[in-house]
């Protein structure tokens, strides 16, 4: 009997890659995904709430700054179903760096910057790097048992 | 593919309920605005923020919401806001805005807040 030779990783297997245009408006069909596999995980209602925030806020920031709202570019969000996490990697093609500064809660003369507030808040992990060829990454995970 | 808002003023017992149906996004601020010139238009002290029909409030729309309670306290305003998910509550706690505004749990408890109080 011949050994099957797998074609994609174990880690590839219990992704879902979701591609969306650099358009507002967009970031809800990644929020959508995410909220779909975080309820197939068994995610409360509140927790996945949580993660449509924070998915469509890094999408956003992706669409708006990361790729500077060009047509002819991508956002590439990828989630990763693991037993107790949900790890949701949002990339763009790096156009401009993210803003990482946040505003300050109170201040009601604060109008912009709330995205990367609620990213940070409402996720377990918050990660951001830069990936070598230029683009910007944002990783985020939520824990099942928090 | 902007899912645009819409909001629409009414007047009741002295509380000018400006109600938003859609998504409250970047492309909500210029409806927001006209609504909230609408509303304030006869001078009215009280105004009310009905979000009951809206499912998506995303960063740049508390940006928006900034703004009209920004410009209505300037003009010695108050402002109640009612019809949001738990969640998003949440977020407008959390974001600093609850101090500024007025969190009800339905169109009814903002009136009463207005009512003046009996001895």
């Amino acid at each position: 009997m011949k050994e099957r030779i797998p074609v994609v990783t174990e880690e590839q297997a219990r992704s879902v890659a979701v591609h969306i245009p650099s358009e507002l408006g967009y970031e809800k069909v990644a929020m959508e995904a995410a909220a779909a596999a975080a309820k197939r995980m068994g995610f409360s209602p509140d927790r996945i709430q949580d993660l449509k925030t924070a998915v469509s806020e890094a999408c956003m920031n992706a669409i708006e700054h990361g790729n500077q709202a060009d047509a002819g570019t991508q956002v590439v969000v990828v989630l990763t179903l693991e037993p107790e996490r949900l790890e949701v990697n949002v990339a763009d093609e790096g156009r401009q760096p993210l803003p990482l500064k946040v505003p300050e809660p109170g201040r009601p003369e604060d109008h912009r910057g709330w995205g990367m507030f609620l990213i940070r808040h409402l996720m377990d992990e918050v990660e951001f790097s830069t990936e070598p060829h230029g683009g910007n990454q944002v990783k985020m995970v939520i824990y099942l048992d928090k | 593919m902007p899912d645009e808002l819409s909001a629409s003023v009414r007047q009741r017992d002295g509380l000018a309920i400006i109600q938003f149906s859609g998504d409250v996004t970047t492309f909500a601020e210029d409806a927001a605005r006209d609504a909230y010139r609408e509303a304030v238009c006869d001078g009215g002290r009280n105004v009310a923020l009905d979000f009951s029909t809206c499912e998506y409030i995303n960063s740049a729309g508390i940006a928006v919401v900034i703004g009209l309670v920004t410009e209505a306290r300037r003009q010695d305003r108050r402002v109640f806001a009612f019809g949001l998910s738990s969640h998003y509550q949440k977020i407008f706690r959390m974001v600093g805005l609850a101090d500024y505004m007025e969190l009800c749990a339905s169109e009814e408890e903002a009136v009463q807040r207005i009512k003046p109080r009996v001895a």
